[in-house]
Formats: C-alpha cells, structure tokens, sequence
C-alpha cells in the first residue's frame, strides 16, 4: 500500500500504561479530508473517544502531537506542530457527562514537528499512564520510554539542558513539562526549546497525567511529494514572496512585541483585568524598549523568515536571560493586564511561569482577576497566603505564580483559573472572570472589537486568539493550523497563491481558496460536533458580563462597550450562516454531509 | 523630542554593539586557539581562500541552509530527470547547533590551509601525492575518494579534535561526509539564506572564530551576549 503523496500514510502510537509503540495507518480518505495538524488531531480524537465525558485526565484521552504537510520540508515557516486532546479546563454550563470538555489544540513553533517528520511519522499519539515519571526517545523507528524520576520538579529551562545532556546528542528535539504538569495544574503548557510552548487548554496538564516528563525525537528521513518540479518551483515563489521584504524585515525586528504600543493606542489591549483597552504606560513594555534595553538576538523557528522570537538578557533586582519575549500575548496578559510597566519584572514573570511550565494567558488572566477581585475587597490577604496584590507589583505576581504552579495554599484555588475562583469566591465576580467555556481570554480585548468578541465565544476551545473574526477566517485558521505553517507570514499576501501551490504539490489534492477553506470548514465543524456531543449549547457561547456593562474610560475608544442585544443578532445569524440551528447551535445534517462528515 | 532621538541613537548603538561582538573585533580573545592556525597559513604560501563565513549576530537558527545545501549537494532524479533535492537536513555539509541559553552556530568547513582531515588520511598517496582524503586543487575544497578510503575515521577525528568537526563518518562505512562543496562556486546556504548571515568571501586568516567548533564558538557568544557560559546539553 502506497501512502497518500506528502505523507507516510502513519502515525506513532505509544500506550504508557503497556510500554508498548506501534505504528498505526491513517487512511488517505482522512489525509485528505483533515490534513494534518488541528484537523488530523480532531479526526483522530473523534475516532478514538466514542462517547462524551471522557475525564481528560484520564489514560483514555489521546495527546497528539500532529505536524502537517508542510512540515519536514523546506517551506518558509513550515515549523508549526499542533497538540490536541480533549481539554482538561473547559466544562458546559449543563451537561449529563461529569467530565463533559471541549477538544483543545495549541500549536507550536519550533522545530518539534518538523523532526517528527524526519523521523517518518505524521504523527505522535500518546495513550495510557506510565507507572512512575517517564520520558520517551524516539529515534526513527526506534523508541523507547525510560525512567524519569530523577528529573521530577525541575523547571523547564534546567531539564533542557538536563534532558539534552542525559541524551546524549543534541540533533534531538524536545517537548516536556515543567513542575506545574506533574503536578496537574490545568492549565500547564508544554513547552519546546526554551520559550516555546503549545500553552492553552491545558495540554502540559494532560502530560503531566501521564506521567510523561519529555519527549524527545530525531530522524533522518523526509517525507516525499506528490510533484517534486512543481514543489520546487512554488518554493521559489514562496522564498521570493517572504525574502527581504519590509514585511519580513518588521517581524524579524519586534515580532508580536510590536502590537503592545499599538493595540494600545487602538483601544484594543487587555488591561487592568479586561476593565480597559489602553495602557496608558504601553511603551514601557513594548518592542521599542525591549529592542532598546533587553533583546541581543531574533530567533527563527525552522526555514522562517520571519524571525518573530526574542531571546536577551534583563540586569538589576529582576535580572537574567530571556528566552521570550515580551511577545504580545506574554508582554499584554504579565504586562497591562496586571498594571505592570516595569520591563525587567515583568520578564521576569514571563520567564518564571515558561520554568514552571504555565500557560502565560492563563496564569495573567487568573492574576488579573484575583487583583481585582483584592482591590474590590471581595477576597482579603489572608485569602492570598499573604500576598499584598496590588495592580503592578510584580513581588505579589511572582509569589502568585509560584503558588499556582505548586498548588499551595491559594494557587490551588487559582489553579482552576477564573471560572472557578469566582465560583468560589461569588460576590458577583463572575461579572468580572474573563473567560468562554471556563479558558481565559487572551490578550486583545473586545468592548471596542465585536468580531473579536465573536470569536472567542465561538471557538472550539474556549476563548482561542488563534481562531478568526468571522466565519470565513475561523475556518482558514483552523485549516491553516492543520498544515504545518505558522500563520504570521501568512498575512503577506503574495504568499497565498505560492502556499497553495506548494500545498497542492506535495499533497496532489488541488487547493483554490475556496478548497482550502472547505478543509478548514470540515474541520471546525467535526471539532463542533465534539462539543455538542459533550453537551456545549448556545448558552455557552457567551461572553463575560464585564463586555457589555464596563465601558472604557480612557484611550481612543473610551466609551466602547458591547451591545447585548446587538451580539445576540450577530451570533444567532453566525450560527445560520454556519448551517448550524440557532436555538441549539446543532450542526445541521445537510451541512455536515456537504463537508464530508457523514460518518457522523 | 531630543531625548527621544537621544535614545533611539543609544539604542541602537548598543544593538550594533551587541551584533557586532558575533561578527569580528576583539579578535585577541582567542588569539591563543587559532594563533598556531594562522602561522599555518603564512608558511603554506597558498593565495587566501575563498569560504562560507558566518555572521552570528544575524544568523536565527532557521537553519535554512541546511535545506539549500541538501538540496543541491544531494539532486534526485525524478523521471530520469536529475532535480534538486528536497533539502534533508540530515545530509547537509553546514549544520546548524543549538544551545541554550539562545545560541545558534552554524558550522561549515573552514578549509583550512594546512588540511589536518588530509594529513590524518593513512592512505599512500596516488601518482599526484593524493591521500584518499585530500583538497581539490581546482575548486580548494576538501574530497574523499571513495575507492581508496578504507573508512578509518582519522580525517573526522583530526578535525573535531584540532578544527570545526564538520567532517562526520557515515554512521554505516565510516567514510567522511559534510564536506562543504562550495556548489561549484554558487554556494546554496549563502544564497538561501533570508537573514544575510551567511557570505562567501576570502577571510582573514585572524579572523575570530575562524576554525573553531561550535562549543567554543557557542561560549564565547553567551558570555557576549547573556553574561553567562553555562549552558548544558551534549555535543
């Protein structure tokens, strides 16, 4: 049997509980119908989980390290691996099954997913619970899981080196868990080379549930394509589309950073917990003045010209390397969100919560709120263990964060993130717990950004910054993140006719626009019949209180604020538009059998 | 206004600054590693070499290089049609090591004047006073011959002990590999790559970092560029 072009027709299985590995195939239909990455993840979930209410942290749920087409070979920003399994955070307003979540995905650049390809699989499944700490080697078609009590509790940062050193070779590429895993926090990252993570929804905690330290892999093969000349040819392209130009050139010099000053000028930003959309101190923590005082480098993740990532070096109380950042969403949700403008501290929040192996928008998030929430006097410093947390102060954050990852005290409560602190703490809080389906907001706020809005409360994992403004762009993201491409180059817009033509090479399956964004609809709508399953509703389409009754008071669209009824229209012709019943948002049969999805 | 442009000056002074240590200067530093290595070239007589030189401080680790060169140094034929390959990282001749703290080095053969991999090669030199392993007097790069190595090892030995350590045995013959071809004097790396750190130019026989493996290169560069040297993880 032949694989379908661009692939190798299978995948790695590894069952923890029985240390045993397998190759398993993966169908071309499925290939073709969910590429790689988000989608592949999805198809696979679904065939794996027949039933709703799977514990997320239990041996059953898979996590799935999927790269896509694109990855392992030399195409520009080809780095991206997406990890899906169901999530560990997200719960419906009512269900009939007790663990009822979402699926979640969080994808990651790097250089993950890439070797996982070189080493001839297009993807990785992770099954079962190792009896102790484990890590697993994966060496071409040799793999092995070896004991890793030894490593338990150490940071992020000290086991890469630790994990590379005991290796023994550094061609190995890896991914693991920081304290904050093993210990089940839900929303654990893990993380990749220093500063990259697959943060959100809590897939570091799924990890950590299985007892699963690292992973590590490396390999020597490459997958083939479908038309080598015609692959070599829109490579071209795409290098010429990308190289040199002053779009690439404004990555590589502030990456995401850029964003901070201007969604700050916007009216756009996370701030004071949500409650505003400028940071009237922005340029404190911006690219300019990370440029100015902390980066020495820009980092690219593999064959990107881009060079979004920022490693440096901060001196004084807070002092020491940098691996990341401040990106937006790290600089926004430890920076403005939390009143901080201190650049030194607030690095030094960033680089702890990457050590602990945190999810930077959670953990801001959940800070956010619980200042608040101090400030209001809804909870007082007993509640904290202590901490005095004040907006802005970064001591208070620190010893926050650290309570968190190791679940003592206060971070216990924190630990379930702000759905349910507030469920806890009551008061009215909720107003004020920004979150969709129990997953943090991100960095952009929305009281003067509607579609944003939308996008959160209809996202397929809680509130993702990664899926899009409106229909048509959630399906291109969710496809997007199915092929193995970061998508920041992907704004330029002389890329797109050279992507597809390299999509279409490698796969033999033609790409069009519209062909692309049919895979990408498939895919979001499979990951839709997942939550519904599990019991997700309209009502949990919902967005915190907070965006329709707190206006801005400062900033360019001072004033802002939601419009409840307005939204309400907006998301029940979402749903029409989706060929999904407004009332239940049940996906419609005439829609799925158009996508393919008649297996349902 | 003028403390702004005051700043914007500083800033970008340091950044120049912080660039600059990964590129040349303060070429005393190491004078001691490649001292012995720049008397060799002096007494070897040969005209300066043409190389594949790296610019550190620009250099981001995408290691697209490494895909340039696989490409071209390993062609495919597809249809009985000779083709550029699809760049396998695993058999390019320039290779990118990682480290943490953030330092990529990418590590190319530095043709060194005095060729320790071809006096290493225990084979009896041919008619023309070729070892198996020796440099091409028409294009200056170093090549194995095939038929006479006997897969010993001591070219990649002498090179890692005294040089880069580019040359790798093959895992299954032992015969070396990762040789920079210079792709017949269109080198693949320095066109492919999207950052300008890479350029084929004559160098300086003092130049700093000039023949150095990537460990060395790598520490140097964290206590430049982070303060630090600790970095762990193996070879």
């Amino acid at each position: 049997m032949s694989a379908k072009p661009g692939y190798y027709g299978k995948i790695l299985n590894v069952d923890l509980s029985t240390g045993k590995s397998e190759t398993v195939p993966v169908s071309s239909r499925d290939l073709d119908l969910f590429v790689g990455g988000q989608g592949l993840g999805m198809k696979l979930l679904w065939d794996r989980l027949k039933k709703p209410g799977v514990d997320a942290l239990s041996p059953e749920n898979p996590l799935m390290f999927i790269p896509g087409p694109f990855s392992g070979l030399p195409v520009p920003s080809s780095s991206r691996t997406c990890v899906v399994t169901k999530s560990p955070i997200t719960a419906p307003m009512a269900s009939d099954h007790p663990h009822a979540s979402t699926v979640t995905y969080s994808n990651m650049g790097g250089f993950f997913g890439p070797e996982l390809r070189f080493a001839g699989y297009d993807g990785l499944v992770i099954t079962g619970k190792a009896k102790e700490l484990s890590y697993i080697v994966i060496d071409d078609g040799k793999v092995e899981i070896r004991d890793a009590r030894k490593f338990r509790g150490m940071r992020t940062d000290a086991f890469d080196k630790a994990f590379l050193e005991e290796l023994g070779d550094r061609k190995f590429k890896t991914v693991y868990i920081g304290p904050a895993g093993e210990k089940l926090v839900p929303y654990s990252s893990i993380i990749h080379t220093a500063g990259r993570a697959a943060g959100r929804g809590g897939s570091g905690c799924v990890m950590g549930s299985k007892n699963l330290k690292g992973i590590a892999v490396k390999g020597t093969g490459q997958p083939s394509v479908a038309d080598h000349e015609r692959f070599l040819a829109a490579l071209e392209k795409a290098r010429k589309a990308l190289y040199g130009t002053a779009y690439a050139k404004s990555w590589a010099e502030q990456g995401t950073a850029r964003a901070i000053v201007g969604n700050s000028k916007a009216g756009t930003e996370s701030v004071r917990n949500y409650r505003e959309g400028t940071f009237t101190e922005a340029d404190k923590i911006g690219g300019d003045a990370a440029r100015r005082d902390v980066w020495v480098r820009d980092i690219a993740c593999f064959c990107c010209p881009l060079a979004c990532k920022k490693s440096g070096v901060t001196k004084g109380k807070y002092g020491g390397v940098v691996h990341d950042g401040p990106e937006y969403e790290t600089g926004v949700m430890l920076g403005s969100n939390l009143m901080i403008s201190d650049m030194p501290g607030l690095l030094k929040a960033i680089t702890v919560i990457d050590d602990l192996g945190l999810d930077q928008i959670s953990t801001g998030n959940v800070i956010g709120f619980l200042m608040e929430a101090y400030e209001k006097g809804m909870i007082d410093r007993k509640f904290l263990d202590g901490i005095d947390l004040k907006w802005g102060s970064v001591d208070a954050t620190l010893a926050m964060i650290e309570k968190i990852a190791a679940r003592d005290g206060v971070g216990e409560l924190a630990g379930k993130g702000v759905a349910g602190l507030a469920r806890h703490i009551g008061q009215g809080s909720e107003k004020f717990a920004i979150h969709v389906k129990g997953l943090e907001l991100a960095a952009h706020n929305i009281q003067a950004n509607q579609p944003r809005g939308l996008s959160y409360a209809t996202a397929s994992r809680g509130a993702c910054h990664m899926s899009g403004d409106n229909i048509a762009m959630q399906n291109r993201r969710a496809m997007l993140d199915s092929t193995g491409m970061c998508f920041f180059p992907t704004f330029e817009p002389a890329l797109e006719e050279p992507m597809l033509e390299l999509l279409s090479a490698i796969t033999g399956h033609e790409y069009d626009k519209k062909e692309f964004e049919k895979a990408g609809e498939r895919i979001f709508n499979l990951e839709k019949v997942f939550n519904y399953r599990e019991g997700f509703r309209r009502a949990d389409d919902r967005l915190p209180d907070r965006f329709f009754e707190d206006a801005f008071t400062i900033g360019a669209k001072k004033g802002a604020v939601l419009d409840r009824k307005e939204f309400e229209t907006m998301l029940t012709r979402y749903y029409k538009d989706r060929g999904w019943d407004p009332e239940s948002t049940k996906p419609g049969t005439a829609k799925l059998k158009e996508l393919g999805l008649d297996f349902i | 206004m003028t403390t702004e442009n005051k700043e914007n000056r500083r800033g970008v002074t340091r950044r120049d600054f912080i660039k600059g240590v990964g590129v040349g200067g303060g070429a005393l530093v190491l004078f001691g590693q490649f001292g012995v290595h720049s008397a060799a070239w002096a007494l070897s007589g040969e005209p300066a070499l043409k190389m594949i030189v790296v610019d550190y401080g620009k250099c981001t680790g995408c290691r697209t290089c490494e895909t340039a060169c696989a490409s071209r140094n390993r062609p495919v034929s597809v249809k009985g049609k000779e083709l550029p390959g699809l760049g396998n990282p695993i058999h390019a001749n320039i290779r990118v090591h990682s480290f943490n703290p953030d330092v990529d080095v990418a590590g190319v053969c530095a043709m060194c004047a005095d060729t320790p991999c071809a006096k290493a090669c225990p084979v009896e030199p041919d008619p023309r006073g070729r070892r198996a392993f020796y440099r091409d007097d028409a294009t200056h790069t170093m090549r194995n011959d095939e038929k006479r190595c006997i897969g010993c090892q001591s070219c990649a030995k002498a090179c890692a002990s005294q040089r880069t350590g580019v040359i790798r045995p093959n895992p299954e013959t032992g015969r070396p590999e990762g040789m920079c071809t210079l792709c017949g004097g269109d080198p693949q790396c320095v066109k492919r790559c999207p950052f300008g750190a890479l350029s084929y130019v004559e160098v300086r026989r003092d130049r700093k970092f000039y023949g150095l493996g990537p460990e060395k290169i790598a520490a140097e560069l964290a206590r430049n560029w982070y303060g630090t040297t600790s970095f762990g993880g193996a070879q």
